[in-house]
């Protein structure tokens, strides 16, 4: 790598594709009716920050594995939230035939 | 142009359309392909920067385990796809988004710029926002970085405890799904709501209780007062 330049890549075209695939999430969370769809957004959202973590790792300290063991534990935390995500959903869902964040508000005081 | 970057301009393409699909399309069939679509050019990128490993991560664990799990939420809650597609506050989420995508190229535009900042051997010094750092100009030597992963996350001194942390997560996490989202028979939902009609029940009685007895236990709180204003 000579000068930041990984193969003819420099870092911050990661870090835009990234940052744009975050917002595209964000977008996801924030702007979808359905909480299914709002888990696929958060999914984006995570994959962004990974890609910024090897970058980083990749282009900065690839000697050090600190940025690779984040990118593990948002493996882990991504398919812990997906699971217990979904599987709320699917229970709210068998029992009120609704998937609309806006309209479960039973637990409102 | 080298091939590199044709690769990296092809896989951005694909990631970012793919996931512009993914928030904007109706059928959330559609959407959950396009959501693997965008996690197979994710693993492209790791690809390309060498992280091989993390490209085969990416594959088993989020198209294999993570999208399979959405096919299967958006199969079992089929009767939602008629729903509307974006909620009241889509507009302004749209803003948000493209107002901190905007702030971020603000920021990320500087990198180019080269500032001399002696930081660490081995390096060429460059500032990003106003932080100096350094790229490295090591190789990565295929296969040392994922010995170099395995020890860092089982030494104690490094990351032993969040990695046994993580395995307790998502331990909890499978266990708690599971339990969310078991099959009940009709029995056993049937006693859950008389045991919530009770419960309602008492707790009507509790209010009108409470309501009967408001008149007399109004005095308390003035005798409070009045004590605290003796001292």
């Amino acid at each position: 790598m000579v000068d930041g330049v990984l193969n003819g890549i420099p870092l911050h075209w990661y870090l835009l594709v990234a940052s744009a695939l975050f917002c595209i999430g964000l977008y996801g969370v924030l702007g979808r009716k359905n909480a299914i769809a709002m888990l696929m957004g958060v999914e984006l959202m995570l994959n962004a920050v990974n890609i910024n973590l090897v970058a980083f790792w990749r282009y900065i300290r690839p000697d050090d594995s600190a940025g690779l063991a984040f990118v593990v534990f948002v493996f882990v935390v991504a398919a812990a939230e997906a699971a217990v995500g979904l599987a709320l959903i699917i229970s709210v869902y068998r029992n009120l035939k609704n998937v609309d964040p806006d309209s479960l508000d039973q637990m409102k005081f | 142009m080298t091939l590199h970057q044709i690769l990296f301009i092809v896989i951005s393409i694909a990631v970012l359309a793919s996931a512009v699909f993914v928030v904007t399309t109706r059928n959330l069939f559609h959407a959950a392909l396009m959501l693997i679509l965008s996690f197979f050019g994710v693993a492209g990128f790791y690809v390309l920067l060498e992280a091989g490993f993390f490209a085969v991560a990416q594959v088993l664990v989020y198209i294999g385990a993570i999208s399979i799990l959405f096919i299967f939420a958006v199969m079992l809650t089929r009767g939602m796809m008629g729903m509307p597609r974006n909620n009241s506050q889509a507009q302004g989420a749209a803003l948000v988004a493209a107002a901190i995508f905007v702030g971020m190229a603000f920021v990320l535009g500087p990198l180019a710029a080269t500032v001399q900042v002696p930081f660490l051997p081995n390096s060429s010094p460059r500032e990003i926002g106003g932080i100096p750092w350094a790229y490295s100009t090591l190789p990565v030597v295929p296969d040392q970085y994922v010995f170099d992963l395995g020890r860092a996350l089982t030494e104690p001194s490094r990351f032993a405890l969040p990695f046994e942390l993580a395995s307790v997560l998502i331990l909890l996490a499978m266990v708690g799904s599971i339990w969310v989202a078991r099959e009940r028979r009709p029995a056993e939902v049937q006693a859950e709501r008389v045991e919530a009609a009770n419960a309602a029940a008492e707790d009507t009685k509790l209010e009108e209780a409470l309501e009967r007895g408001s008149v007399s236990s109004a005095p308390e709180p003035a005798v409070a007062v009045a004590a605290a204003d003796h001292h």
